[in-house]
């Protein structure tokens, strides 16, 4: 019961990490209908930022994680200037190809910068780093950050696409760019916010996630394969659906490392892919298409 | 008339000993009267450039060291390098281009087991001297082939080590978690192996990957088996989080690591638990942390050259091998041929290095390093913690 305790626990926290990644994914695919395949690198980038800013430079905490999601936003801003916009016009297959290139070039960077700082670099936890008990588990106090944050960001992107502008415009464009323009909207403008919010989103993730992931180059890759699993077992377009994607994501790799072996840990978030694509291709709480003729 | 014939006979006899010097020069790839060109394979790009790009790094700044001081026997050394991305194919393209296309004398490389591995029959065809200087396979070098020599420890040796260390130690249930990869299949076999030999049934074998970010599952398998020691054979980030996993749920066995996992202060940083590792060993390349007083001078030289690094233990296994390369070309003296160069390596003979913790031994044998060393973390510093003696 111990074991099943502690999986369960550790399942919601590891969840927590997947629900925060695909949360930028969901953002980026609800306004322009492109998966942004540089997510990961852009939390990289966020994580290398604080750091610099944090470890190298002494910065305090708070305005390092501001100015880490500040400096992922404009990296965002500039990833579609530079690469997204030229090729929209041709589709958005090339859109999508133009973030794997995207991705690449980041984390070059990034080896570029960071990479003779060693191997894996530490990042000081926000809170203390001793686990904490609750009834006869214990949990590591960083992992409840990440799971409060994952239950903030969705609140505020809840509010976001329902109550502002901004966001109905984005969901408007998503929907129909050609009647988002028609009414006036400058949908070229509201792809470059959406990346850019999705990139900041990546950003602080990769602030908050950085005691517990460590940094270095190549840190995006695997999690945006397990933020994609969670946002595509939740519905590309829903923002509670990552976050239920991410928490099952999370609950069925530790049950499965428990409990069968540890080696297919790994294969789960492979397998709900498969799984959901298979079975469930608008996800659990995604919204399916309408098309009147 | 008499001076100027002599004079004559000087100037010729000059000109015909420059000229065969010249000559003997030309017939040995990648060697003139001034310079020695010697080639490096290995990641430069890609998730491991640390094991290729760092190592290097380590071996130009002994070179640019040597060559300030007049190189050896009066000839500069210049490293050529070339990126294998870890790959099987990148190490063969990259083994073939130093030989043909850059026809360097020699080869210090091989950042990448799996891709290094690849590449030793064409190492083999082409005669060139291979001095491997961070790839920890044992097929390397074993069989041995007359042009390969190795100042890593083998994984084969690190493996049997640490389960000797366990069972020095008292252990009575040994486990073990490592990553399924080429990396920790080249260690994971050869201790399977040695487990068989001594007889030992393992209480759990469990996996991790490179880029795991919770051991819990692990953690609560291993203390479920009751295991007292852990061969622990992961990269650091799994071996970080597999320990952090374990203190969280309360389990403190001894953690028996090896050399990817030697830089503990690094290792500690990435846990962020205090004493997290007071029951961790780990096997050495070099015996005390980058940051210590006694490698100041490297410290300095590495960033002259390469101001984006940090002294790491991989600048300083380039650094380790590089200066056992440079005694064996010292060894082979002036009139330098790929043969005597291959033959100066049996002049090696309990060499005392600056920076391994064990002597080095290339007489008689292509393993040079057979010396595991062990450290451990006291009050954030890196000490010896012993040996541990083969059987």
């Amino acid at each position: 019961m111990l074991m099943f305790s502690y999986l369960m626990a550790t399942g919601l926290t590891t969840g927590a990490f997947y629900a925060l990644v695909a949360l930028g994914i969901v953002i980026v695919y609800k306004s322009t209908q492109v998966v942004n395949l540089a997510h990961g690198e852009l939390f990289m980038v966020g994580g290398m930022l604080a750091y610099t800013c944090h470890v190298m430079a002494g910065v305090p905490y708070l305005p390092s994680l501001l100015l880490a999601v500040a400096g992922a936003f404009v990296v965002g801003i500039l990833t579609e200037r530079v690469a997204y916009r030229s090729v929209l016009k041709h589709g958005l297959a090339s859109v999508l190809v133009a973030t794997i290139g995207v991705s690449f070039v980041l984390k070059g960077i990034g080896r570029y910068i960071w990479g003779g700082k060693g191997d894996y670099l530490a990042f000081p936890p926000i809170v203390s780093p001793e686990p904490l008990q609750f009834g006869n588990i214990m949990i590591m106090s960083q992992q409840l950050v990440v799971l409060l944050a994952v239950i903030m960001v969705m609140a505020a992107l809840g509010l976001f696409f329902k109550r502002t502008r901004a966001g109905k415009w984005m969901q408007a464009t998503a929907s129909n760019p050609r009647a988002a323009r028609l009414c006036g909207l400058r949908i070229e403008r509201i792809y470059m916010y959406t990346f850019a919010v999705g990139a900041a989103v990546a950003g602080a993730a990769g602030v908050l996630m950085a005691p517990l992931t460590h940094l270095y180059p190549d840190v995006g890759f695997v999690l945006f394969i397990k933020g994609m699993a969670a946002a595509v077992l939740g519905g590309l377009t829903s923002i509670p659906g990552a976050v239920l994607g991410g928490v099952l994501l999370g609950l069925a790799e530790q049950l499965a490392a428990g409990y069968l072996h540890s080696s297919i840990q790994d294969v789960v978030a492979f397998l709900v892919i498969m799984f959901a694509l298979i079975f469930l291709p608008t996800g659990l709480l995604g919204v399916r298409g309408l098309r009147k003729v | 008339m008499q001076r100027l014939a002599t004079t004559i006979t000087a100037t010729l006899a000059l000109a015909a000993i420059a000229l065969q010097a010249q000559a003997q020069g030309a017939d040995v790839p990648g060697v003139t009267n001034t310079e020695i060109k010697v080639g490096s394979f290995g990641p430069l790009t890609g998730p491991v450039y640390i094991y290729g790009k760092l190592t290097m790094n380590g071996v130009e700044v002994y070179f640019n060291k040597l060559n300030q001081a007049g190189g050896v026997h009066g000839r500069k050394l210049v490293l050529v390098r070339e990126d294998d991305l870890c790959k099987p194919e990148g190490a063969i393209a990259a083994v073939k281009k130093l030989v043909h296309e850059h026809k360097v004398f020699a080869i210090i490389g091989g950042g990448c087991s799996n891709s290094t591995l690849a590449a030793r029959p064409d190492i083999e065809k082409e005669h060139v001297p291979f001095h491997v200087f961070a790839a920890v396979a044992d097929g390397i070098v074993d069989p041995p082939a007359p042009n390969i020599y190795t100042t890593q420890i083998t994984a084969s040796i690190e493996s049997k080590a640490q389960i000797q260390w366990a069972i020095d130690k008292g252990a009575k249930k040994l486990a073990i978690i490592a990553q399924h990869d080429a990396w920790g299949r080249a260690r994971y076999e050869p201790m399977i192996q040695d487990f068989k030999r001594r007889g030992i049934q393992v209480v759990a074998d469990e996996e991790v990957t490179v880029d795991q970010n919770d051991g819990t599952a692990q953690a609560l398998k291993l203390k479920a088996a009751g295991a007292d020691a852990i061969m622990l054979l992961g990269y650091p980030k799994p071996a970080a989080v597999v320990i952090r996993d374990s203190i969280k749920i309360g389990y403190k066995p001894l953690w028996v690591g090896q050399t990817a996992i030697q830089d503990l202060p690094a290792l500690q940083a990435l846990i962020g638990i205090n004493g997290a590792l007071a029951d961790f060993v780990s096997i050495t390349t070099v015996p005390g942390h980058p940051d210590n007083p006694q490698y100041a001078e490297w410290r300095k030289l590495l960033k002259d050259t390469f101001p984006n690094d940090d002294l790491s233990v991989f600048n300083l296994m380039g650094i380790a091998a590089a200066e056992v390369f440079v005694k064996v070309l010292e060894a082979a003296g002036k009139d330098l041929t790929r043969e005597k160069f291959l033959a100066a390596y049996n002049t090696i003979d309990n060499f005392k290095s600056s920076i391994y913790p064990g002597p080095i031994t290339c007489k008689g044998g292509h393993k040079c390093n057979e010396s595991p060393a062990f450290v451990k973390l006291e009050n954030n510093n890196v000490v010896f913690a012993g040996t541990a003696a083969l059987k």
